[in-house]
């Protein structure tokens, strides 16, 4: 009878249970579209406003309608609420007559508020999508195919692009669903002059000098100190990345190496793990960490660890982002009393080039109501060479800059004279960019010079120019079901390997006979198949 | 029969009775029950994902139980799985016992100020969060003459300059590190309730010993460890049913070369969700998680019944 009872109770509990739970995800629905609702109701573009976007389309191509309203999602390399966005938001909407309405969640937490997003079915219009997700999502048909009318599109006839391998590198079988307004950018090797003076050497050009500079800098006395060996060669956060392009931090060791997947000269996908480049980056790996070129805690350092040692001028070859860090770096150097003039480097003969990260994608998603107007008036627009470009790439007049002549931070400017304004969060510092970096835009202004160019520091150009002039793009890769099944444990796998031949002193050979016995070369092989399955 | 249902009424009646009578209590309650509800039993509707391939963005699609079938043949799962035993388990006897001596050092100590002093200091390291701790110890244990250890070391003539060692990127030295940092955050905490306990012993127990001639280590062996040793159980059975939930201590010490002596169920479902290089299979992840739980409900089950046996009630 007890027993009964207690088992009706239960029962009665269970309902309760599945019932609140399905009140609630409805519940939860409900609320989601009404509040899109009401912040559609809420913003309407002016009637004159409507006029004016009705001559335009007539003027040009009455096919594709004027979307009203764009909603979009991005993390944050948009500038933030808390530094100026609503200034941005009002001048893109009054540039272009269409109600913007931007999400934007924590940085950190961009991918798991955009997961959760798809998840709920209440998707935005575009979203910004690094490449992993890109891949992905486009797998997944989350993404609309744009990839007809990005080739008949006023942009591509415009001949504004400078960088077209950045949009060709974005089409996945054949289809491309976004488009990046700047390229990804990737690390470039920096190396102190004043060590190199100190040593009597000069910038390395193949492996061997590289090498020979290392040991220098490890053995000899390349900051003038007076103590031979308490200096050391180069630091890195990781003897393995955590994604494409995952050797970008020690690119001289790793050399034709690629750790990972990629289509070989013949069009096939491999593992390049498990080719007989990665045995060569391997042993380089062993045999600089064993004489002490290489940092000790490279396993354990972070990005900011690296930079900390390199600004107490613990290692004088640093390979890092190229462009604006190549300033931060002579800043931060110059900060703590030490020689701030660094070599980037060309790579070496056996790197051939530096390997430029996918850059993160602008996407329209499957479900918006009017892609092709989404394309013209906000993808179009973003590289217009023009007004709406420089609004992405430098923010806004007044906000984020100005012509005024002013005194900023002990720094006077004439009247006409472009330049950045105090930054809204960090006091004593001047803004930047906005979302574009001036000097990774893959489109050129057209209608009047870059107005920021002249301020940025020479040093940055000259890192990204030579970077630029000598990188590749790393291969995007398609989300496939196996890679989703079995590439965490593989990647594990291979950074337990990297970091068990050059740290704790296991043999290449029985490293790689784990990675067989482990699955490791069955998985990857599994991955491979399903790669070259799509016939990409 | 009509006995039985004039009971059955009368129950209810009872039972209406007395929810009418305590009904304050009941709204009280309300929130709470309310709050379990929502955030801790209709989440669990999620279990299901785990028989699905599900990445987020599609429906899911029914797999059955291939998620499972898939974990059960990765090695990185079960390396993970005994390791979470392991680790909580030793991290568990060592935490709890080191608590105990310090305990009954503590209580030796007859300087009020002094003994108030060190209890404050002992209790303070479990404030600071892990990463606080990961950056300290990382400092502490760096592999050059800046880490104090490795300075140390080499000033005593036990390590040459040059060869520092890298207690945390070493993978056979990493758990004992691991086991002596978790010490120094949690042994302190762990004294209060001991010292509770301690605080609770008749001191007239303590006069009679000694006027039997009983030394301070005797009173200590025949009247404060067998006062300890019901507390002890009880904080032991406590917390056996929570070794399954372990990640941030391990996650913050974690790197490369100690990922197999060091990975745990919950990092293992960290990495398989961010660390892939594709969209994750969330069904995958959640069959993981759910076999974590079940596991540790069997826990549950087990310390419960031992501590009904050593304790006359359980712990749920």
């Amino acid at each position: 009878m007890k027993a009964l009872k207690t088992k009706r109770y239960f029962a009665l509990l269970l309902a309760i249970v599945m019932v609140l739970s399905v009140a609630l995800t409805g519940c939860g629905g409900k609320d989601d579209n009404n509040k899109d609702k009401g912040s559609t109701d809420v913003v309407g573009t002016e009637d004159t406003q409507k006029e004016t976007d009705k001559t335009e389309d007539s003027d040009k191509g009455a096919e594709v309608e004027k979307p009203e309203k764009i909603t979009i999602m991005v993390d944050g390399t948009l500038v933030t609420k808390d530094n100026g966005r609503d200034a941005f938001e009002a001048e893109w909407e009054r540039l272009t007559g269409i109600d913007l309405e931007i999400i934007q969640p924590d940085h950190d937490a961009y991918y798991d508020v955009l997961g959760q997003t798809f998840a709920s079915g209440e998707w935005p219009d575009v979203v910004l999508l690094g490449s992993t997700y890109y891949a992905g999502y486009a797998g997944e048909g989350v993404l609309w195919d744009m990839t007809e009318t990005y080739e008949n599109s006023d942009l591509k006839a415009s001949g504004r692009i400078t960088k077209e391998n950045i949009v060709d590198g974005l089409y996945i079988d054949g289809s491309l669903y976004g488009i990046a307004p700047a390229s990804g950018n990737g690390c470039i090797t920096y190396v102190k002059k004043k060590w190199l003076d100190n040593v009597g050497m000069e910038a390395p050009t193949n492996y061997e000098e590289y090498i020979a500079m290392l040991d220098a800098f490890t053995n000899g006395d390349p900051d003038g100190n007076g103590i031979d060996g308490d200096t050391y060669g180069v630091s890195a956060a990781g003897l393995i990345g955590e994604e494409a392009p995952y050797m970008n931090y020690l690119p001289e060791f790793y050399q034709d190496a690629y750790p990972s997947f990629y289509k070989n000269e013949d069009g096939v996908y491999v593992d390049g793990f498990t080719e007989e480049a990665m045995v060569g980056a391997l042993e380089r790996l062993r045999d600089a960490y064993e004489k002490g070129y290489i940092d000790k805690e490279s396993l354990t350092n972070g990005t900011s660890d690296c930079r900390n040692k390199f600004y107490e001028d613990k290692f004088g070859v640093f390979t890092y982002w190229a462009g604006t860090w190549a300033t931060n770096l002579k800043n931060n150097l110059e900060a703590n009393d030490l020689d701030g003039e660094l070599i980037a480097l060309e790579p070496i003969a056996e790197v051939g080039a530096y390997v430029e990260r996918q850059a993160p994608v602008w996407a329209i998603t499957a479900k918006a109501e009017n892609p092709e107007g989404i394309f013209k008036y906000f993808f179009e627009t973003m590289l217009d060479g023009a007004e709406m470009q420089r609004l992405w790439t430098y923010g806004v007049e007044g906000t984020h800059w100005s012509v005024k002549a002013e005194e900023l931070l002990g720094v006077t400017y004439a009247e006409g004279e472009f330049h950045m304004l105090e930054n809204l969060e960090k006091a004593g510092t001047l803004y930047k960019k906005n979302h574009i970096d001036p000097m990774l835009a893959i489109a050129a202004f057209t209608e009047f010079e870059d107005p920021g160019i002249a301020t940025i520091e020479p040093e940055a150009l000259e890192s990204q120019k030579i970077f630029n002039e000598n990188s590749k793009i790393a291969p995007l890769l398609v989300s496939t079901d196996e890679m989703s099944q079995y590439n965490g444990d593989l990647t594990t796998l291979k950074k337990e390997i990297v970091a068990n031949v050059v740290t704790q002193g296991m043999s290449i050979e029985d490293e790689m006979k784990r990675f067989e016995e482990a699955g490791g070369a069955e998985w990857s092989q599994l991955i491979v198949d399903s790669l070259n399955a799509l016939g990409n | 029969m009509s006995d039985n249902k004039a009971v059955t009424k009368s129950t209810k009646r009872n039972l209406l009775s007395r929810i009418v009578k305590y009904r304050w209590f009941y709204l009280m309650f309300l929130p709470v029950f309310v709050f379990a509800i929502l955030f801790y039993y209709a989440p669990m509707l999620g279990i299901r994902l785990a028989f699905t391939d599900f990445k987020g963005v599609k429906d899911p699609i029914y797999v059955g139980l291939a998620n499972f079938e898939k974990m059960f043949k990765m090695q990185g799962f079960w390396d993970a799985f005994f390791n979470t035993l392991q680790i909580s388990g030793l991290k568990l006897i060592i935490n709890t016992f080191g608590a105990v001596i310090l305990s009954l050092l503590l209580n030796e100590v007859v300087n009020l100020k002094y003994k108030k002093a060190a209890q404050t200091i002992v209790y303070l390291p479990h404030f600071f969060s892990w990463v606080v701790a990961a950056s300290i110890f990382g400092l502490i244990l760096a592999p050059s003459q800046q880490g104090l250890v490795n300075s140390f070391l080499t000033n005593i003539g036990i390590i040459e300059k040059g060869q520092e060692i890298y207690f945390l990127g070493n993978n056979k030295l990493w758990r004992p590190v691991y086991y002596v940092i978790n010490a120094w955050r949690d042994t302190g905490w762990g004294t209060i309730i001991f010292m509770a306990t301690l605080a609770g012993i008749d001191t007239e127990i303590y006069e009679a010993a000694s006027i039997d001639g009983a030394g301070r280590f005797q009173k200590i062996r025949f009247i404060t460890v067998p006062a300890l040793v019901n507390t002890i159980a009880t904080v032991l059975v406590l917390n056996l049913a929570k070794i399954m939930n372990l990640f941030e201590s391990v996650f913050v010490f974690q790197n490369d070369a100690v990922i197999r002596q060091s990975d745990v169920l919950q990092t293992y479902i960290y990495r398989q969700t961010f660390n892939s290089g594709a969209l994750p299979n969330y069904g995958y992840t959640t069959a993981v998680g759910l076999v974590k739980s079940l596991v540790g409900a069997l826990l549950v089950i087990m310390c419960n019944q031992i501590s009904k046996k050593l304790r006359g009630r359980g712990i749920v």
